[in-house]
């Protein structure tokens, strides 16, 4: 077979030990498997019926607890206990609560992943770990042979490739940057494939950034992204890392599906409508829309740098009247951090509510949620009718900024004059 | 011709055909409910409500492009499977073909142009191992891109359950 390979076939060929091309069936192995939540009683219990006793290797499966991290309901406080159970009698690691956060980022900030590993789990942001240049699929019925027998079988993907070229203008966030890239193209173009990100653009983005970028397109129904482990991946990661890397660059001739470009310097906030993250307008043709409930958080932005930038729209100012405001930091660390730099103290202040590390509102809006016919705008994953609780409320997804401005005003609103008031530089 | 064959009716249907709504209503996902024979009840609840009743063991759905797209819940696919039909389509995204292999569902995911051949009703017969499609009306007949064997397999042992199965008594034996 002649031509070069991308990320996702240079890692599915290591993890394999042979040379793969998309479109192969394979059996690879997984280096990590994560489940999340009611997913690991529903999965143990597959595994029960089944008679399995023993995982394939127990030391590579990571239980964690992020989707509901403060159970409120009784039925919430048995699964946890569940949880406990099955970690206990599999002999594998549970990152309970309190104790992590969400399973799509602190693992990326602790060195359990690193770059060029490849990771299956029960989840579809499991795509948050392409942003040190890993793989992660998500796989749903066939988790317990994953955790049974090491591995399911998966396509090798098809790549399309994201050339950033430019810098980001003043107030635009990477999500902005990864909300426009999902609007802009047909969804035929995501579908099945890796997103793999590089270019001239990207040494200016901070692995906070990849982890927005690679976060939204599996929306669209990509299997994962990655984004090149550059110098700057590198080097932060190194020194965390708890086991050896791999990172791998796609070959100069790689074969992709399609090459596209997304122009950084190009675009502005973003705000997307429902029913569906890509469907999405500059903030401008929105603004002054009126919202009830605003929410920062989740795997998509719910990282420390997301966090500073609602902050700093927020410092001195008050949530408007009839506004809920509600702040979710994605881990333990970016809590603590957030605590550490006054970040909390500003929420707090302005008549926001801070609560438990892990998926936050988004998680179908277990806390927190929205009645029918409210307004949202919030920085979660998805807005589909019902994703944060009430099918007859309206949702809205944004960036921190926008989300935090438009708390303060009580509409959607262009957080640029905000920022610029709030002396905001864009150094990354 | 294998024994993967189904022959009966063809059920086309548009574009875009997405998973929750139109395929089945997302309450059985959230109930997590995955028993065929209730499943097979509410198949295209919200896009064909007759086809449960009219559909017969044998038929075709015939889908458009990305077929079942949306949040990849698995309840649709079973609730087809238990309707005794197979199904082939322009497209089906990998999360959706996925569930229908593991309910077991004869499926062929990527038939481009198998739409154009087919109207409403019309007979329909597919070899799910070869991918072979032919309408018998017409006369006409495709070659599509063949499934792996591994996932062949898949469908002759009647889905991932089986197939998990067979996998565990093979470790087992070993």
């Amino acid at each position: 077979m002649t031509g070069g390979q991308t990320i996702a076939e240079k890692i599915l060929s290591r993890i394999c030990g042979r040379r793969v091309v998309a479109g192969e069936i394979v059996m690879p192995e997984a280096e990590l498997v994560t489940v999340h939540d009611w997913y690991t009683v529903n999965a143990f219990r597959t595994l029960e019926e089944y008679g399995v006793t023993r995982l394939h290797d127990p030391a590579r499966v990571l239980l964690v607890t992020d989707h509901e991290p403060l159970a409120v309901s009784p039925q919430a406080f048995a699964r946890q206990q569940a949880v406990r159970g099955i970690a206990q009698r599999f002999g594998v690691q549970h990152r309970d609560s309190g104790r992590g956060g969400l399973g799509h980022v602190f693992p990326i900030e602790e060195g359990i992943v690193v770059p060029g590993m490849f990771v299956l789990a029960y989840d579809p942001h499991v795509t948050n770990y392409g942003a040190i240049g890993a793989l992660g699929v998500a796989v749903l019925t066939e988790i317990p042979e994953v955790l049974a027998c090491g591995s399911v079988w998966l396509q090798v993907p098809e790549t399309l490739r994201v050339d950033l070229t430019g810098r980001m203008p003043f107030g635009v966030f990477a999500r902005d940057a990864a909300q426009k890239l999902i609007a802009s193209h047909d969804a035929a173009l995501f579908e099945d494939a890796v997103v793999e990100f590089g270019g001239p653009g990207l040494a200016a983005l901070s692995l906070d950034a990849r982890q927005t970028l690679c976060n939204t397109p599996v929306e669209l129904g990509a299997v994962s992204s990655v984004v090149e482990p550059d110098a700057r991946c590198l080097q932060e990661v190194r020194a965390r890392a708890q086991r050896p890397m791999h990172a791998a660059l796609p070959d100069i001739d790689a074969r992709y599906r399609a090459r596209v470009a997304l122009d950084l310097s190009a675009l502005a906030p973003q705000v997307a409508l429902p029913p569906t993250p890509d469907n999405v307008v500059d903030v401008t043709e929105v603004a002054g829309k009126p919202i009830q409930h605003a929410f920062v958080g989740s795997c998509a932005s719910g990282m420390i740098e997301d966090l500073r930038v609602a902050a700093a729209v927020l410092r001195g100012r008050q949530v408007a009247p009839g506004v809920r405001f509600i702040v979710t930091p994605a881990t333990q660390n970016v809590a603590a951090q957030a605590a550490a730099e006054g970040l909390i103290e500003t929420f707090l202040r302005a008549g926001g509510m801070v609560t438990a590390p892990g998926c936050g509102v988004c998680a179908g809006g277990r806390i927190g949620g929205v009645a029918p016919g409210e307004s949202s705008i919030g920085t979660g994953t998805r807005n589909e009718p019902g994703r944060l609780g009430a099918h007859e409320a309206v949702l809205h997804i944004a960036g921190p900024a926008t989300v935090a401005a438009s708390a303060v005003t009580g509409v959607i609103t262009d957080p640029r004059p905000f920022l610029r008031d709030a002396g905001w530089s864009m150094a990354a | 011709m294998s024994d993967l064959v189904l022959r009966g009716r063809a059920w086309v249907y548009p574009d875009n055909v997405a998973i929750d709504g139109d395929l089945m209503a997302l309450e059985w996902a959230l109930k997590r409910e995955t028993r065929p024979e209730v499943l097979k009840e509410h198949v295209f609840a919200g896009l064909d409500p007759d086809f449960p009743r009219r559909a017969r063991p044998g038929d075709i759905v015939v889908g458009g492009r990305r077929f079942a797209q949306g949040n990849a819940h698995i309840q649709g696919m079973i609730g087809l499977k238990g309707c005794g039909v197979g199904l082939v389509a322009e497209s089906i995204p990998i999360g959706s073909f996925r569930n229908a292999l593991a309910a077991g569902l004869p499926v062929l995911p990527r038939c481009p142009g198998v739409r154009a051949m087919f109207a409403n009703g019309e007979a329909i017969e597919v070899d799910f191992a070869t991918a072979r499609v032919r309408n018998l009306d017409r006369g006409t007949e495709a070659g599509f891109p063949p499934l792996a064997p591994h996932l062949v397999e898949m469908l002759r042992a009647g889905g991932w359950g089986p197939m998990f199965r067979r996998r565990l008594d093979a470790m087992n034996a070993a």
